[in-house]
């Protein structure tokens, strides 16, 4: 089986990995540990290099947390979150982590999760939660404030400010970020729940848009409108949207 | 609202109270032999029961005229003629009563008019005395309320202080240090033991030396070296005459820890924290600068800092600073503490 360890402190890749291969080493046979990383691209990269089993998964480090690594990752990957916050339990639930170890932890702790881990391999991780869970999942009041994508083998974030609108494409969701689309596996109500819905506004059932990049909005025939945005693209409003946006504008 | 409604039982209570107070004026009335028993009971008792509702109302009139700040000659003039006009009305009042019951006690009214000087006289001495009573309650009541803000912030400080976190990776060290390097294990043990113990002592100080507040600083910035290694560095520019300034007490690390949770542990390289004292008329400047990845996520250090704010509001009203800058990627975090009693500069 083999692991890879994220974490940017160095103590802490430690302690995993001697419980890895020393302390818990009958757990699993013939454990490999594929690779160490000290940040999110480090991680990212090393799981679409090694393909491995299994992902020890810091939350807090630089470049990309751990919830965002996690997006960007094959989902066949286990992923066991290693981190000393317990506020991200119901997050990690929801991204539908196999094991959250709160730091510090003991070799038994360790173990159990191991087990889950062996019992697990090669599953494809189950779906994020519908939308109205992934809500509830998150502390009142907070929202995404920027979206990760992954381009080839490289990672793209999106400041939600830059982001102008998200499109559905089949299982994908196209973001209109400074004159480029990107693509991401995810769905679009699954994103809007991400993200502050002060600021974002599902004008269509396949489209999101930016507030603050909303110029004008055009009356197409009756009930059904357009946005036009500050780029000039023309988004399709539906009844619903049309009033949504009134809602949230007051206009 | 009157305090003295919040519960029915103090409500209650407060009523009772009037009973002996009406006796006594029925007392003094009957004693001068001005009027018979039943004719004063028939006088007083509504008196009274008027009386003790009336008494509530200095309540507002003592808070829009608080002790500390109203000149002694508008508190007596507004409130000896509240009293007037008070034991007018309550004599008012009373007249009305008088020729009431004149149909059954004959004369009544008559003799009612021997009688006012005193019941008026008395009158006004009770209302300016439930005057003084509510000036003793509001003023108990702010001293309880400051005292309970005082202790909050105890309290919020304490909080900010050991952060549970900081805590548990600092442990999370440990424990990867004890089978590979018993020694540095040990060694982190006790840094962690000094800095918990120091900052235990001084938050039970209002104020301290920036010099123990700096010492607190590093200790917390020793154990942090274990965790992050080579990534953290520091770097300190203090002026030896800042020493011996007074700082609030736990203002400072936490703000330091911010640099590190912040700037340092999100950073790949790590980076160096500049911090800076500076002796200047009137007080002490501080600066604390570290590097940061402006691209994370914003995060939750702002309560951190509206907590700091808070603090030096309290402690030094409106003559503190707090200021941030955020470059394209250094964080300064400036700090300008009036001093009141600046040591004299050796030799000059």
């Amino acid at each position: 089986m083999k692991a890879v360890i994220a974490d940017d402190e160095e103590l802490a890749r430690r302690i995993l990995r001697e419980y890895l291969e020393r302390d818990c080493a009958d757990v699993v046979p013939e454990i490999e540990i594929a690779a160490e990383c000290a940040n999110g691209f480090e991680a990212v990269k090393a799981c679409g290099e090694c393909k491995p089993d299994v992902l020890f998964l810091d939350i807090q480090m630089p470049k990309l947390d751990g919830f965002e690594v996690l997006e960007l990752i094959d989902p066949r990957i286990a992923v066991v979150f290693v981190t000393a916050f317990d506020r991200y339990a119901m997050r990690a639930f929801d991204a539908a982590a196999v094991d959250y170890l709160l730091k510090p932890f003991g070799v038994d702790r360790f173990r159990a999760a191991l087990e889950k881990v062996a019992r697990r391999v090669g599953e494809t991780r189950p779906p994020s939660l519908p939308a109205d869970l992934k809500n509830a999942a998150r502390p009142a009041g907070e929202y995404l404030e920027r979206i990760v994508v992954k381009d080839g083998t490289h990672v793209h974030v999106i400041p939600a400010g830059k982001l102008d609108y998200a499109e559905a494409q089949d299982d994908y969701v196209g973001l209109r970020s400074e004159g480029r689309m990107w693509l991401k596996p995810q769905t679009i109500a699954s994103l809007e729940a991400t993200l502050d819905p002060k600021r974002f506004v599902r004008v269509h059932r396949s489209y999101l848009v930016n507030v603050e990049r909303l110029k004008r909005i055009e009356s197409n025939t009756r009930d059904t409108w357009h946005a036009i945005l500050a780029d000039g693209a023309r988004i399709p409003v539906s009844r619903g949207g049309y009033s949504r946006l009134n809602a949230l504008i007051g206009g | 609202m009157h305090p003295i409604f919040q519960s029915w039982k103090v409500f209650l209570l407060y009523l009772a109270a009037w009973v002996p107070l009406g006796a006594i004026l029925g007392l003094l009335i009957s004693v001068a032999g001005l009027l018979t028993k039943t004719e004063t009971a028939a006088i007083v008792a509504p008196v009274t029961v008027l009386l003790a509702f009336i008494c509530l109302s200095p309540w507002y009139v003592c808070r829009g005229l608080p002790l500390r700040s109203t000149s002694a000659a508008r508190l007596a003039g507004q409130h000896l003629l509240a009293a007037m006009v008070v034991a007018a009305g309550v004599l008012l009042a009373a007249r009305l009563a008088a020729s009431g019951f004149s149909t059954i006690l004959p004369g009544l009214d008559r003799r009612f008019d021997a009688a006012a000087p005193v019941l008026t006289a008395m009158v006004a001495m009770i209302y300016l005395l439930s005057i003084a009573m509510h000036y003793v309650v509001i003023e108990a009541q702010t001293s309880r309320r400051s005292e309970l803000l005082a202790r909050e912030a105890q309290l919020r400080a304490l909080k900010a202080q050991v952060n549970p976190h900081f805590l548990f990776n600092s442990l999370n060290s440990i424990s990867a240090l004890t089978a590979s390097d018993a020694a540095r294990a040990r060694e982190m043990c006790i840094r962690l033991a000094d800095f918990l113990r120091t900052s235990l002592r001084l938050g039970e100080r209002a104020s301290v030396p920036f010099r123990e507040e700096m010492e607190l600083t590093r200790m917390y910035l020793d154990v942090e070296q274990v965790r992050f290694g080579r990534r953290l560095r520091l770097h300190e520019d203090m002026e030896p005459a800042c020493d011996e300034c007074e700082v609030p007490a736990l203002l400072i690390q936490p703000l330091v820890e911010n640099a590190v949770k912040h700037g340092i542990a999100l950073l790949d390289e790590g980076g160096e924290i500049l911090l800076l004292a500076r002796c200047v008329p009137q007080g002490l400047l501080f600066s604390i600068e570290n590097p940061y990845d402006p691209a994370a996520p914003a995060s939750r250090s702002g309560i951190g800092l509206a907590n700091v704010r808070q603090r030096l509001e309290a402690s030094y009203g409106n003559s503190a600073k707090l200021e941030v800058e955020a470059s394209a990627d250094v964080y300064r975090v400036t700090l300008f503490l009036p001093v009141k009693s600046l040591p004299m500069r050796a030799a000059s």
